[in-house]
């Protein structure tokens, strides 16, 4: 320890925290019981009463790049015992919050995916572009036609005499949206996880959490391997007492993305390898899968809402509304898009359809600037928390 | 103090409660010439001086401070004491109160000579609410050895039994009177000073720290009595569980207190009283270790923070800032190991012990049982003052948690109050 320190507050980084849901932050007063009732906080430099101090002082370089903040589940047991009403739970999503606008650029984005007020600007980019191929589609399907006959690829995927999705937006304009943004999205992530994982590190080493000097990239990547089975069975979130019930539904949620990532690879490649267009029959067992992982994604996040209106000692915020209500979204109009059009109600479906695209693009594309991108961050943490050998 | 001094009064002066701030106030009163009814609800006076080894300042055992306060009641005539009595209704005005008062059966009448025959032949025995149930008394017993009034107690439990019977036959003086019933006397006063005093916080309630489920885990109000020399321990500290002298003893600071989820307030004394009861074990076990686990130290004042820099120096003791909040038990040695992460090294500790002591704070008593007059509370049950209003006054802890010293000096103000309130009428 160092006998003096100079502390130089970033009052801004302290309203912003402020006003990501950390407004309790103020009324700790540093009595660090927070650490000890925390389940899953380790015996060296436990959290999260080091971050609730860093954060008082406005201490964004000791936060923001703090791989613990990640360790931290929000499970609430913190909050729940302490005496101040302190919420370090709350502060420390708050805190994640921030550092997930801090690590993905532009930085201007998001910021948008955080305010409530450009919510309308970045649904009108994914409804104007859909709307855009939908006519393309519709309207001039035979001009399409001739253009692809000239590349050499088929327009219609051997056509559609059902009633299919690709007559209205075509697969290959899904696909082509789709593909380029997958794309961007890992790039951001790459970009992010550079600084990230270095700024994680270097914040270990400089308070003592780990031994290791470098990273060693194949000893990490042998920790990714050990920590997956801790995520994929959410060991640390049944470690939490107070909020145990989340679990359930943050693992409906989490193994309905995978589901639905399965199935979308599945049928991409069914599509653009065997040429056998959709839509496909119920009894295909793939489609199971897809209908299981869609019904799971609806109940995960209704449940999600439900526990968060009954939970009147965690604050939740813009950013927590926004993702769960986009899981939501996805999951009704999907599952509505395929019953509308087993139904035969062509406009309908259709219209389900285009809100279905809509939001998942919503997705996609603010994937890294919003709440979600926990997926990313929190398995990196956990990462070079075993890397680092900080239990 | 006792000659008659020309006492300017019209009416008197009722004080509710007979510890230290009651007898203050009441003392100071009737000492400058008005009349005083003392009314205490427990067999005895002194309150919860009585129950401590030792206070500040100077380190006194309570017989020291209340002897004094006893002799000095006992010479004046102008206070009247009525034990076992508690205030049922309170009516009128500043300057004219109708009080009545109900007083319990001591079954016991001032013939007492604390021979204790009926106590020899009593078979029943029931729980120490002195010593927090840590041993058991008989049922016809003397509530504490400096008991004021001396005289003996028949427990309510024992009526009607045989035991009773004993007891009565077994006294030789004709003190024993089992047909005592409980009667309401009314009082016409001027003021009223409640001084009613402080319950410890009910440990059970703070559940992460397992007081009642653990025996070595005990609170600093055992404490005092288990160093009493008048204690269930005879004055030895040892931990329940297997009387063995501790070798190391925790003690839990803020336990309950300053905790939104417990009494948020600070209970002022709890810090001062653990570096006291250190003194008690270091003194005792000169080879004990004490860890004591802190927020912060609150050691108000010159002279106390003194003692406090006086017990630091001690190599046996070592300072933790850090809130206790998890406990558990070896089943096996029945020790304590106490965790809270050290705010000051940034690791967690976890520390193995013999006792730990949860250093709780006080609850005003009208928390729980509201008071039958026209008073106002705050949010935690202390009783503000409405000095416009006049009239009625809290004392000491009644009013907010307070040490020996500072009740005694707001006890003697309520004093003042007090007949300020009689003669301006």
């Amino acid at each position: 320890m160092t006998d003096r320190y100079l502390v130089e507050p970033d009052m801004d980084f302290v309203k912003e925290v402020v006003g990501l849901g950390g407004d309790t932050l103020k009324k700790c007063f540093q009595c660090a019981t927070c650490s000890v009732v925390c389940p899953i906080s380790p015996d060296t430099k436990p959290f999260p009463r080091k971050e609730m101090i860093a954060a008082s002082w406005g201490l964004k370089d000791k936060l923001v790049g703090n791989g613990d903040i990640w360790l931290c589940h929000n499970c609430g047991d913190c909050s729940t015992m302490c005496p101040r009403g302190a919420k370090p739970g709350d502060v420390l999503g708050a805190i994640r919050s921030y550092a997930i606008t801090e690590y993905a650029v532009p930085k201007a984005l998001g910021k948008a995916v955080n305010d409530p007020k450009k919510l309308p600007v970045l649904l009108a980019v994914p409804a104007v572009l859909f709307a855009l191929l939908a006519l393309i589609t519709v309207v001039f399907s035979g001009v399409m036609t001739s253009i692809f006959d000239v590349i050499g690829l088929e327009w219609s995927h051997g056509g559609h005499d059902v009633l299919a999705h690709a007559n209205f937006i075509s697969t290959w304009f899904v696909d082509l949206v789709f593909i380029p943004l997958t794309g961007w999205v890992v790039v951001i992530f790459a970009l992010g996880l550079k600084r990230f994982i270095r700024d994680i590190h270097d914040n270990a080493v400089l308070e003592g959490k780990t031994d290791k000097k470098e990273i060693d990239i194949k000893e990490f990547l042998q920790a990714f391997v050990r920590v997956l089975p801790t995520i994929i069975k959410h060991e640390k979130f049944s470690e939490c007492s107070e909020n145990k019930d989340r679990t359930t539904a943050h693992l409906m949620v989490l193994y309905g993305f995978i589901g639905l990532f399965i199935v979308t690879n599945i049928f991409f490649f069914v599509l653009y390898i065997f040429h056998i267009p959709g839509p496909y029959s119920q009894l295909n067992p793939v489609k199971w899968l897809a209908n299981v992982a869609g019904i799971s994604l609806i109940i995960g996040s209704i449940l999600m809402i439900k526990s968060r209106l009954a939970k009147k000692d965690q604050s939740s915020t813009y950013k927590d509304w926004f993702l769960i209500g986009l899981v939501l979204a996805l999951g009704l109009t999907g599952m509505l898009t395929e019953m509308t059009r087993l139904a035969g109600t062509a406009f309908l479906t259709y219209l389900l359809y285009y809100i279905h695209l809509v939001c998942v693009f919503c997705l996609f594309a603010y994937l890294p600037f919003s709440k979600l991108a926990h997926l990313v961050y929190r398995t990196v943490a956990m990462t070079y928390a075993e890397y680092g050998k900080r239990t | 103090m006792t000659e008659d001094k020309a006492a300017l009064a019209s009416g008197s002066i009722l004080v509710v409660g007979g510890g230290i701030s009651g007898l203050t106030t009441a003392l100071e009163a009737a000492e400058v010439g008005y009349e005083v009814f003392l009314v205490e609800k427990n067999p005895y006076l002194g309150g919860r001086v009585a129950q401590l080894n030792q206070y500040f300042p100077k380190l006194c055992p309570p017989t020291c401070g209340l002897e004094i306060n006893f002799r000095r009641i006992k010479d004046n005539p102008l206070i009247k004491v009525f034990t076992l009595a508690e205030v049922e209704k309170v009516d009128g005005t500043p300057g004219s109160y109708n009080v009545a008062i109900k007083i319990n059966p001591r079954y016991v009448n001032e013939n007492c000579t604390c021979c204790g025959e009926c106590e020899k032949v009593c078979r029943t025995e029931i729980d120490s609410e002195f010593n927090f149930g840590m041993n058991k008394v008989k049922g016809a017993y003397l509530p504490c050895e400096m008991a004021f009034p001396a005289r003996y107690v028949i427990d309510p439990q024992i009526i009607g039994t045989d035991d009773a019977k004993q007891c009565m036959q077994a006294c030789k003086y004709d003190a024993v009177d089992l047909d005592m019933a409980a009667k309401t006397i009314n009082l016409n006063v001027g003021a009223i000073v409640w001084s009613t005093g402080w319950e410890p916080y009910d440990a059970t309630k703070i559940e992460n720290l397992c007081f009642g489920k653990y025996p070595n885990i005990v609170t600093n109000m055992m404490v005092e009595r288990l160093a009493s020399p008048n204690g269930p321990t005879k004055g030895k500290i040892l931990r329940p569980s297997d009387d063995k002298e501790p070798e190391s003893i925790a003690f839990v600071q803020c336990a309950g207190s300053r905790d939104e989820n417990h009494l948020p307030y600070c209970s002022y004394i709890c810090c001062m009283a653990s570096l006291k009861q250190t003194t008690y074990i270091r003194e005792q076990y000169p080879n004990a270790k004490i860890y004591i686990f802190y927020i912060d130290v609150r050691a108000p004042g010159q002279r106390y923070e003194k003692f406090y820099k006086k017990i630091k120096e001690d190599e046996n003791v070592f300072m933790i800032k850090g809130k206790v909040a998890e406990v558990s038990e070896d089943p096996g040695t029945k020790n304590i190991t106490v965790v809270a992460e050290n705010a000051v090294t940034g690791e967690k500790v976890r520390q193995p012990v013999e006792m730990v002591v949860l250093a709780t704070g006080m609850q005003p008593t009208t928390a729980g049982l509201k008071l039958p007059a026209d008073l106002k509370y705050n949010a935690d049950g202390f009783i503000i003052n409405d000095f416009e209003k006049g009239g009625m006054f809290a004392a000491g802890c009644a009013n907010k948690p307070a040490d020996v010293v500072s009740s005694n000096q707001n006890a003697t103000g309520m004093a003042l109050k007090a007949i300020q309130t009689l003669v301006r009428r």
